[in-house]
C-alpha cells in the first residue's frame, strides 16, 4: 500500500485528539478503532484513485490558534454556530428554542455536558467506527464537529446554521464530527457551511451524521468551499427511521482534491430522502462523490440528483448507487448523474449503479455526460451576451435547479458567487 | 437614421447526412432604415428563415456571396453577440428553452451587455421598466421569474421574444414568424407590443405567410421571397393582392422556375 495510505500509528495522534475530561466510552471508541485501523481497507471510490493523495498525513504535534481571525466573526454573524479547528467563535441559540430542549453546541462540549446523548447517538446508528480505514481514522481522533439535538415533536422554521471551518493558519488535525438528532416528529432545517481560513496543507475529515426518529424530517443543506492546498474526506450519512424524511442539498465547492460519501440508510419503514448534489471542478482538481441510498425497509423512496460542471484538465467523476435490499417490498430508487464538460482536456464521468435484490420494486437511473448544448448557446448570445457569459448562465442554469433549496439567501447568494468566480477563473485557464 | 443593408446575399447550408451544400438565398437584395416597417413574405421553403438568420449570424449559415451591412460596416465578420450589441434582434421561431436561469435575470445580463461595464441598469429601473412592458403584453409577472422559455406554452414564447424586444431596444428587429401559433387575442397584444416600439430609431422587418398579420402591423414596404430571391417588392397593397392570387399566381406571372412546396401537385409528384 502506498505511504500516504497509511496512517503513522503514533500514539501521540491519540493522545493530541482527547477532549479534556472525556468520558471512558470514548476514549474506548478511540481506542478500539485505532487498533483497527492497520487491518481496515481505505473505502473505494468506483474510477477514482486517491491513494497518494496526503489525507493520513496528520499532524503529531498540532498546534491551536485560539485567536479568532476577523474574516470568521464577520461571516460568523448570520450562524448559530461558529467554530474554527477547535475553537467555538460564536454560539447563538435562542431561549425560546433552549426551553423547548433544542441543544446546540461544539462536540467537545457536548461531550462534557450531554455525554449520554451523544453516547446514544455517536457511531452508534449511521456511521460504525469500523466501516473502513478512514472512518477508524476519525473515530479515533476525532476532535470537533457540532452537536444538534431537536426533541420530539419540537419544530423549528428558521434553520439552524453551522458554520465550521478548518485552522489551516498552522499545522494542525481537523477531524469534524456533527451528530445531528431528529427526535421522533421533529421538523427542521440546517445548514452546514464548510471552509478554510490559512495557507497550510492539512488535511480535512468532515463527518456528519444525521438520526431521523420515526417521523421526523430534516431539510439539510451543506456549502463546502476548502482550499487548494487541502485534500478532503467528506462522509455525510442519514439514518432514517419509521416515515422519517431527510432532503439534501449538498453544493460541493472545494477548490482541493476531494472524495465525499453522500449516503442515507432507510432503514424505518416509509421513509425518504432526496438526496441533491452539486458540484464543480477546476484546474487539475480530483472529485470523487459517492451517493448511495440503501433501501433496507418495505415502503421506503430514495433519488439521487447529481450534477457537476468540469473545467480545465480536472476530473469529476459520480457514482450514484441505490441499493435494495431483500425485504424491502414496494421501495423506491431513482437517480439522475449528469455531468457538463466545458473543456476538452476535463474527465467527466457519471456511473448509476443498482443493486436491487428485491422484485416489487421501482428503480431507475439516467446518467449524461455531454457539451454545453450549442442552441441555448446562440439563443442567449443573439441577445447580445458573450460566450463566456452565456457559456456561465448555462452552466449556472445546470446547477442552479437545486439553488433555490438552500434555505438561507446570503449562502445562496454566495453559491451563485462561487459557481460564477469558479467559471471565470476556469474559462481564464483554456 | 441607421441603415441595413442587404446585397447580393447568396447562401448556402451544409447538409451533414449528405456532406453537401445546398444554396438557399441567391442573390438578397434589401435595404431598411430605422423609422421603416418592412414585411417578407413567400412560400415555405423559399429561404425567408435562412435570411433572417444569416443576418443574425447564425453560423450553420454560410455565406458564399454578398455582404450585410450596418451603416455601411459589414457584419459578416461579425458574431452572433456581436450584432446584437450592434442592434440588431431576432425574435426566433424556436426559442430555446433553458432551465435554471430566469427570465428577468437574463434579460438584465442581455440590458447590460450594451453597457460599459462599470455601469449596469440599476435593479430598480430594470424593473420599472420589466413591469411596463409585462403590462403592455399582457403577461404575468411570474413570467419574469419562470426559467426562461421553460414549459413555456408557443404563445407565451413569442410574448417572451417581444417582451425581449422592449426590453433590449434594439436598432433592428427581425420577427420571423412571430404570427404563427398565435390566437387572434395574443396576435393583437404582440402586435400592441411591436407598435410601442415604433420610433424614427427603430425598424422592423416582419417575416410571414400571411398577410393576416399586416392587418395588425402595416408595413412600408412588402417585399415578396420566391426561389431564394425577393422576387417583388410593393407597398401594403401587395399583399392584399397575394393573399387573392396566392404564390402560384406571382410565380407565373414573372414566369419563375420555382417549386412551392405546398402546390396542389398530384402525390408523389407523379403528374411531371
Amino acid at each position: 500500500m502506498l505511504k500516504s495510505a497509511v496512517l503513522d500509528m503514533n500514539p501521540a495522534l491519540l493522545k493530541s485528539s482527547t477532549f479534556a475530561n472525556e468520558p471512558k466510552w470514548l476514549t474506548d471508541i478511540r481506542r478500539r478503532a485505532w487498533e483497527k485501523i492497520e487491518s481496515l481497507e481505505m473505502p473505494v471510490f468506483a474510477k477514482i484513485n486517491y491513494h497518494s493523495w496526503p489525507l493520513l498525513k496528520l499532524a503529531a504535534d498540532p498546534s491551536i490558534n485560539v485567536s479568532v481571525p476577523k474574516e470568521v466573526t464577520e461571516e460568523a454573524k448570520n450562524y448559530h454556530l461558529a467554530t474554527i479547528g477547535q475553537i467555538v467563535a460564536k454560539l447563538d441559540l435562542s431561549d425560546k428554542l433552549k426551553k423547548k430542549g433544542v441543544i446546540l453546541c461544539d462536540m467537545q462540549t457536548a461531550i462534557q455536558e450531554h455525554p449520554d446523548l451523544v453516547k446514544q447517538y455517536l457511531f452508534t446508528k449511521s456511521i460504525h467506527f469500523d466501516e473502513n480505514r478512514l472512518v477508524a481514522v476519525d473515530a479515533a481522533l476525532i476532535n470537533g464537529g457540532a452537536f444538534l439535538y431537536v426533541p420530539h415533536d419540537v419544530e423549528i422554521s428558521d434553520p439552524i446554521n453551522l458554520l465550521q471551518f478548518q485552522d489551516s493558519r498552522q499545522a494542525t488535525n481537523f477531524i469534524n464530527h456533527t451528530v445531528i438528532v431528529a427526535g421522533e416528529n421533529s421538523r427542521f432545517k440546517v445548514l452546514q457551511r464548510s471552509a478554510t481560513v490559512g495557507e497550510v496543507a492539512n488535511p480535512a475529515h468532515i463527518m456528519v451524521e444525521i438520526i431521523a426518529e420515526n417521523g421526523s424530517y430534516v431539510k439539510f443543506s451543506a456549502l463546502d468551499s476548502l482550499a487548494t492546498q487541502t485534500h478532503a474526506y467528506i462522509n455525510r450519512r442519514g439514518y432514517l427511521e419509521k416515515d422519517a424524511r431527510i432532503d439534501w442539498t449538498i453544493g460541493l465547492f472545494n477548490d482541493g482534491n476531494t472524495i465525499a460519501d453522500f449516503d442515507s440508510d432507510l432503514v424505518g419503514i416509509g421513509s425518504h430522502t432526496e438526496m441533491q448534489t452539486v458540484a464543480i471542478s477546476t484546474d487539475r482538481q480530483t472529485q470523487g462523490i459517492d451517493t448511495q441510498v440503501t433501501n433496507y425497509a418495505a415502503h421506503s423512496e430514495g433519488n439521487i440528483l447529481q450534477r457537476g460542471i468540469l473545467l480545465g484538465a480536472s476530473s469529476l467523476v459520480f457514482n450514484g448507487i441505490g441499493k435494495i435490499i431483500k425485504g424491502a417490498h414496494g421501495s423506491k430508487a431513482q437517480q439522475e448523474n449528469r455531468v457538463l464538460m466545458l473543456s476538452p482536456k476535463a474527465r467527466g464521468d457519471a456511473n448509476p449503479i443498482l443493486l436491487i435484490d428485491e422484485n416489487d420494486v421501482i428503480a431507475g437511473h439516467a446518467a449524461s455526460v455531454g457539451r454545453i448544448n450549442q442552441d441555448q448557446l446562440y439563443y442567449l448570445m443573439s441577445r447580445g451576451l458573450t460566450k463566456e457569459v452565456a457559456q456561465r448562465l448555462v452552466a449556472r442554469g445546470f446547477l442552479g435547479v437545486v439553488l433555490s433549496d438552500i434555505p438561507m439567501v446570503e449562502v445562496r447568494d454566495q453559491m451563485v458567487a462561487m459557481i460564477e468566480r469558479k467559471l471565470v477563473n476556469g474559462q481564464g485557464t483554456e | 437614421m441607421a441603415t441595413l443593408q442587404v446585397t447580393d446575399l447568396h447562401v448556402s447550408v451544409a447538409d451533414e447526412e449528405a456532406k453537401t451544400t445546398k444554396e438557399i438565398l441567391k442573390g438578397v437584395n434589401l435595404t431598411m432604415n430605422t423609422g421603416e416597417t418592412h414585411a417578407i413574405m413567400g412560400p415555405n421553403g423559399t429561404g425567408k428563415s435562412t435570411l433572417s438568420e444569416t443576418i443574425m449570424g447564425n453560423p450553420k449559415y454560410l455565406v458564399t456571396q454578398g455582404d450585410v451591412t450596418l451603416d455601411g460596416v459589414s457584419l459578416l465578420g461579425k458574431t452572433v453577440d456581436e450584432r446584437a450589441r450592434a442592434g440588431l434582434f431576432l425574435a426566433m421561431q424556436y426559442p430555446a428553452e433553458i432551465k435554471g436561469i430566469t427570465n428577468s435575470e437574463f434579460m438584465r445580463a442581455a440590458v447590460n451587455a450594451t453597457r460599459p461595464e462599470d455601469d449596469p441598469i440599476s435593479v430598480r429601473a430594470f424593473l420599472k421598466e420589466l413591469d411596463k412592458n409585462l403590462s403592455i403584453l399582457n403577461m404575468s409577472d411570474d413570467m419574469a421569474e419562470r426559467y426562461l422559455n421553460e414549459g413555456f406554452s408557443g404563445g407565451e414564447k413569442k410574448r417572451n421574444e417581444i417582451l425581449q424586444l422592449m426590453t433590449i431596444k434594439p436598432k433592428f428587429a427581425i420577427l420571423d414568424e412571430i404570427d404563427s401559433g398565435l390566437d387572434i387575442d395574443a396576435l393583437q397584444v404582440v402586435s400592441k407590443g411591436v407598435d410601442e416600439m415604433k420610433s424614427p430609431d427603430f425598424g422592423v422587418l416582419m417575416i410571414t405567410h400571411y398577410q393576416r398579420l399586416l392587418n395588425y402591423i402595416h408595413p412600408d414596404q412588402v417585399h415578396v421571397m420566391m426561389g431564394g430571391r425577393i422576387v417583388k417588392t410593393g407597398d401594403d397593397s401587395l399583399a392584399q393582392e397575394l393573399e387573392k392570387t396566392g404564390y402560384a399566381g406571382l410565380r407565373d406571372e414573372f414566369g419563375l422556375d420555382v417549386d412551392l412546396v405546398d402546390e396542389d401537385v398530384p402525390a408523389g409528384n407523379g403528374g411531371r
